[in-house]
């Protein structure tokens, strides 16, 4: 048995899960499944949203350790979806490594949806919120267009490698002030819910969500991490739609 | 019929959102669907005059369908709970509370702010309770089968 070819595969597996949005019980208990399924019962593991840790212990008693850290996370289902599988796979057939290595980077490259039709889907998120909450058919039309903005700025300030507490304030700023600019010429009527339907995009719903499920599983250092995650975001989206709706009051006297 | 036009909203948002988290095939659809139907369990509650326990029982069904529908069609619960949820989430309690505080007015901001905060709780609640349940039920069946 390889021990090293073993961990660094388990890594793979978990670096993939966690990279594309999947719960830290599920990276933990999917590695943890994978060490078991070639035979080694003393195998453990560590995650949290920022790093992967994994040790086994080879026939000779001698451990082996892997540790791989995350900067970026990206929620994609559909590669958490093949990455299950995989795992189930993997323990039931318990192909050799390479192989395993070779789905793994398939997956990987799986495609995404392309960049303007995700800009549409975020369009078409603020058209939806808006008429939720109660706005009008108009108003909804002109959350289309802040949603779009929404895309592009964070696709803008995702050029720069910018942190995401700022490209959260400036991405809420600009819909918040297409909003008023749509309500000033005529085109809209409620300013507020065209701003929440453009916000939407970017509130922290997931986060949320899969926190509350971290620490349902035990996971509380993840579940605290991504608590504080959200907290920054909400923070953001309301200081850059704040910053908006408050300088023309401060400029004008509106 | 007016009053249940929401649900088809909440009904298109999912969607988008399946979109933005690059979720494919038929699984957008069921998705979906569990925005709608948790959306529709609110208004049919609204007789109760208690957002926050409507909201709460919404977040119990929606949890309920996510876990029964990962199961059905084998696919992690991930998808389904984060996006039917979605439509749930109180992104008007955090803009009307960020502009009550801009706007000086303290009493309305703490009391917006707190309600929102109430229904955080809520879904909170409702997810954790459905989750150990169902963990519950795990536990005291086959524990050789992976995740859902």
């Amino acid at each position: 048995m390889n021990y090293d070819e073993l961990v660094n595969t388990t890594m793979e597996v978990g670096y993939l899960l966690l990279s594309n949005g999947a719960e830290i019980y599920r990276v933990e208990d999917s590695m943890r499944r994978i060490f078991r399924a070639y035979g080694v019962e003393t195998g453990d593991v560590f995650v949290i949203p920022t790093c992967i840790f994994a040790t086994v212990e080879t026939g000779q008693g001698k451990p082996i350790t892997g540790f791989k850290r995350l900067y970026t996370r990206v929620t994609n289902l559909d590669k958490v979806e093949r990455a299950n599988d995989l795992c189930r796979v993997v323990c039931y057939k318990k192909p050799d490594f390479q192989t395993v290595r070779e789905e793994v980077r398939s997956i990987d490259q799986r495609p995404a949806y392309g960049f303007w039709t995700q800009v549409a889907a975020y369009a078409l998120i603020a058209f939806s919120f808006t008429l939720f909450y109660s706005g009008s058919f108009a108003d909804a039309c002109c959350a289309l267009v802040c949603g779009a903005a929404v895309r592009l700025v964070i696709d803008f300030m995702g050029r720069f490698s910018t942190n995401s507490f700022f490209m959260n304030i400036a991405a809420s700023c600009v819909a918040a002030t297409l909003a008023l600019l749509a309500v000033q010429f005529g085109f809209g009527a409620n300013t507020d819910k065209i701003i929440i339907g453009a916000l939407m995009n970017l509130v922290p719903g997931i986060v949320i969500t899969s926190f509350m499920r971290d620490v349902i599983a035990g996971d509380l250092i993840a579940g605290l991490i991504r608590f504080v995650e959200s907290l920054l975001v909400a923070t953001a989206i309301a200081i850059g739609a704040g910053v908006a709706l408050l300088a023309p009051r401060l400029i004008w006297g509106v | 019929m007016e009053a249940y036009l929401p649900c088809l909203y909440a009904f298109i948002a999912c969607v988008a959102f399946c979109l933005v988290f690059n979720m494919r095939g038929k699984l957008i659809f069921f998705t979906s669907l569990g925005g709608a139907i948790g959306w529709f369990v609110y208004l049919l509650l609204s007789p109760l005059q208690n957002d926050i326990v409507q909201f709460f029982l919404a977040t119990v069904v929606i949890t309920l369908y996510s876990e029964i529908m990962a199961r059905i069609h084998r696919v992690p619960v991930t998808g389904y709970l984060l996006i039917a949820l979605l439509p749930m989430v109180p992104g008007g309690g955090i803009y009307y509370s960020m502009e009550y505080c801009i706007a000086g007015n303290t009493e309305m901001f703490l009391e917006t702010g707190l309600h929102t905060l109430g229904i955080a709780g809520a879904l909170a609640l409702g997810i954790l309770l459905v989750s150990s349940l169902v963990r519950l039920w795990h536990a005291c069946g086959d524990r050789t089968e992976p995740h859902a």
